[in-house]
């Protein structure tokens, strides 16, 4: 066992975990943040995409003492007092989301992308998410939905 | 008319949940007291199999190691045919079919145990390509014949088909074995509840077919089953075969313990279906002035090891093996086979999508023949309202094909470019 200490979602947590434990175990299993995916366990689809210290990784990649001291967003930290964040509301509106199961990591990496780059054009964008899968949208509505994103964010 | 839904934006009733992360699939669900499940798989292609479960038994934080042995009725499943064993008993008849369940306290116990199990297989002669199997001595899946479909269909006489045809095409066109990679890998979970209800929490495509065959095959009467189904991370026709349902119900049961499984993506490769690969032999002919008299095609499809929904697919392939085309002479015979490959299924299309590789290419091949742009070719002999189809059908509604065809012509400015000699 090793124990670490780590902020997730504005929260510190001083845990103890399996030395072999991912981040992503640590995440689902021990702090029960269940919309951080697994899709494939091996650093190919995005599905469990966060953000460590303004980057986002795979958290299927990570191991759990390697996040040891870092500050970690989730998809559950986005929504604030009851209030969607704007690439949320975006992907809602833009019918960007189907069967779901992408769409944290996709909606984590829109957001770090757009903290970095306010203004990215449509190739920056699909780069941008290019590290992330989705098996069922054709991802033309992520780009609609990072453009609604884009104009959101500047108007707040 | 005044329309409620059609032209509006509708938000969908989940998105909310799916955008914060609140939406379960089952392998978010954890429950109190929980055990876990890992599935043991068949690794050779056709083999008869001797499972030895006794040391995995012994490793600590086992339950209980699930064989053929423990399924109360039955030990069979299927969408059509009843030709999937829950764990096959005396043969394997393909890689990934499974053949134990471990139950263990814990994920690490199921993998020690998972370890310590032994499987002797006697290896069989395999067949993988469907047009060996098809043959009297190939090596015989299930039953004596590899053959599980055939479909006939015939119209007008081929033989003045032929006679009427200054331009015939004949080419063989296979399309491949495709992998759904829905981004949610299988998980499911298994309880049962104090009356003595077994409940299955999986994502699934047919809850009603799944509480039929967990109920038939653990021995309950179905008001003693209940599938509950999370949302579903894609499915693209991969969840309508069973998967982890009666394994889970079946260890919930007899250890009255609720049980989780999830697959890996490895796992999930083996577990469920494909989409079927096809051989796609066609004959097609035209007249001097450009109006298609006849085709004749066979279409193989490679159903794998378990028919799934092989008669189903191979039928439409069948019924739509001439495109939306008017022809007026047609003689199609389409087979689904099985072999020793991974099963095939149901993939969006099901059957629809694979002909179109064949019988637009025969359309590309005449017009070339021909000399005419294909375009052209094309509006010669598509349906319009009031055609009649290979099969009989007559198309009396909306048929706007032609302005299809026009309007993507038009995009890609395909005439125009065809003309300047491009
Ligand atoms: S689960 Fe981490 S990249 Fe797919
Ligand atoms: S919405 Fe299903 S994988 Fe992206």
């Amino acid at each position: 066992m090793v124990d670490i200490s780590l902020t997730v979602n504005d929260r510190l947590y001083e845990i103890s975990i399996d030395e072999n434990m991912r981040l992503i175990d640590v995440l689902r299993d021990e702090l029960g943040l269940i919309g951080t995916k697994e899709g494939c366990g091996e650093g190919e689809c995005g599905a469990c995409t966060v953000i460590m210290d303004g980057e986002i990784v795979n958290s299927c990649l990570v191991m759990g003492f390697q996040a040891n001291g870092s500050n970690i967003v989730t998809i559950e930290g986005l929504k604030k007092d009851g209030k969607l964040h704007p690439v949320q509301r975006a992907y809602i509106e833009a019918g960007a989301v189907q069967c779901g199961f992408c769409i944290p990591g996709m909606v984590l990496a829109t957001k770090a992308l757009l903290d970095k780059n306010p203004n990215p054009s449509d190739e920056e964008i699909r780069e941008g998410i290019s590290g992330n899968l989705c098996r069922c949208t054709g991802y033309n509505k992520m780009l609609v939905a990072t453009k609604k994103a884009m104009v959101y964010m500047k108007g707040e | 008319m005044k329309l409620n839904m059609v032209g509006k934006n509708i938000i969908r009733v989940d998105a909310e949940a799916k955008v914060t992360g609140e939406a379960l699939y089952p392998q978010d669900i954890y429950l109190d007291n929980m055990v876990y499940g890992k599935t043991v798989r068949s690794t050779k292609p056709h083999a008869y199999i001797k499972v030895d479960i006794r040391e995995a038994e012994k490793v600590d934080g086992v339950l209980k190691v699930f064989t053929y042995k423990d399924v109360p009725n039955k030990n069979e499943h299927g969408v059509v045919l009843k030709d999937h064993e829950v764990f096959a008993s005396r043969k394997a008849i393909r890689v990934g079919e499974p053949i134990a369940f471990i139950v263990a306290e814990t994920v690490r116990a199921c993998e020690e145990a998972y370890r310590k199990i032994r499987i002797d297989y006697e290896e069989l002669p395999a067949v993988f390509d469907p047009i060996e199997a098809m043959k009297e001595d190939a090596p015989k899946i299930h039953g004596d014949s590899n053959i599980i479909y055939h479909y006939k269909l015939r119209r007008g006489d081929i033989e003045e088909g032929k006679k009427k045809s200054k331009y015939i095409v004949e080419n063989v066109y296979k399309s491949p074995m495709v992998e759904h990679a829905f981004l949610q890998p299988e998980a499911g979970l298994a309880y049962v509840e104090e009356d003595g209800t077994v409940v299955v929490v999986i994502a699934t495509q047919y809850p009603h077919y799944d509480r039929e065959e967990v109920a038939i095959n653990l021995g309950l009467p179905e008001e003693k089953v209940k599938i509950i189904n999370t949302n579903v991370g894609g499915a693209f026709g991969a969840r309508e075969d069973i998967t982890a349902q009666i394994h889970l119900a079946l260890a919930a049961m007899v250890l009255k313990r609720p049980v989780k499984v999830i697959y890996s993506r490895e796992e999930s490769f083996l577990a469920h279906s494909k989409r079927h690969p096809m051989i796609m032999k066609y004959k097609t002919g035209a007249d001097e002035n450009g109006y298609l008299q006849y085709m004749e095609a066979e279409i193989i499809g490679d159903a794998g090891a378990h028919c799934s929904w092989a008669m189903n697919v191979l039928r439409k392939a069948g019924v739509h093996a001439t495109g939306p085309y008017v022809i007026p002479h047609v003689k199609v015979d389409s087979y689904a086979v099985y072999t020793n490959n991974p099963f095939t299924g149901a993939m969006r299309g099901f059957g629809a999508t694979q002909v179109p590789i064949a019988h637009e290419q025969q359309m590309d091949a005449l017009a070339e023949k021909l000399g005419m742009n294909p375009i052209e070719f094309r509006m010669k002999n598509i349906f319009r309202k009031g055609s009649i189809t290979a099969t009989g059908q007559v198309l009396v509604d909306s048929v706007p094909l032609d302005r299809c065809i026009e309007a993507v012509d038009k995009s890609f400015k395909f005439s125009q470019l065809w003309k300047e000699g491009k």
